[in-house]
């Protein structure tokens, strides 16, 4: 897929393990690993607003678009 | 009525199939003898000819063969649709059933039944040649039937992608 996550390099900048942004956000580790390993298809606004809001962050910090992927 | 679980449609519906499955094992099973058997009806006859405690009149020619195996091969067919559709409900009582192969199991239903009317029509057109008794007829509600099967294994084909997006939804 053309759109990478960051989310592991945003967590390691904040210094907070995905656990803890699990408890935050009240999104499922097994949700949030599939989004970190970049296994997701999709992702819902209030899922990335409130991961965002956790870890006051920009969508664009989290979610790139790789053009050799596309 | 609960759609699954104890007292369900999908339980009565399973307990019904698995019954018409055994029925026609033990045709299935009974017709297959008698097609290996049906050569050697003259030697049995032979056998049982100077018995005076048993009469047998008449035999088996080719017109009883087209019969018999006419019979076989729609109950192999009925087998084959039966188990494929205890498969599909066997995946909605332990899970979700919109999964791909229960859309591939659709399609061979399809195809099953497709492959039976084919017979139905190459058993009737050798009964008119060798004066068997097969019907050659064939409803419109079959076939309709038929198209009906294919359209379900394309929603369930969709049905399963969108299960599997939906599950990697975050």
């Amino acid at each position: 897929m053309s759109i990478s996550v960051k989310l592991d390099r945003v967590l390691l900048d904040r210094g907070m393990s995905l656990t803890e942004l699990s408890e935050r956000v009240g999104v499922t580790i097994a949700n949030l690993s599939i989004l970190k390993t970049g296994k997701a298809k999709a992702i819902r606004f209030s899922t990335l607003e409130a991961i965002c809001k956790e870890l006051d962050c920009q969508p664009g910090d989290i979610l790139f678009f790789d053009e050799e992927g596309a | 009525m609960r759609a699954i679980g104890k007292g369900s449609l999908a339980s009565i519906l399973a307990m019904g199939l698995h019954v018409t499955r055994i029925i026609l094992l033990i045709a299935l099973f009974g017709l297959g003898a008698a097609i290996i058997l049906m050569p050697f009806v003259p030697f049995i006859i032979d056998i049982f000819r100077d018995s005076e405690d048993v009469r047998i009149s008449g035999g088996a020619d080719l017109s009883d063969f087209i019969e018999v195996t006419h019979g076989f091969v729609s109950i192999a067919v009925m087998l084959f649709v039966v188990n494929r559709l205890l498969e599909i409900l066997k995946t909605l009582r332990f899970g979700s059933p919109f999964v791909r192969e229960n859309a591939e199991r659709f399609r061979s239903v399809g195809y099953a039944l497709l492959i039976g009317e084919g017979a139905k029509f190459a058993f009737g057109f050798l009964s008119i040649i060798f004066d068997a008794d097969v019907s050659i007829n064939s409803s419109m509600i079959t076939w309709i039937a038929i198209v009906a099967v294919f359209v379900l294994a394309e929603v369930f084909h969709e049905g399963a992608r969108m299960k599997e997006e939906q599950d990697l939804t975050v």
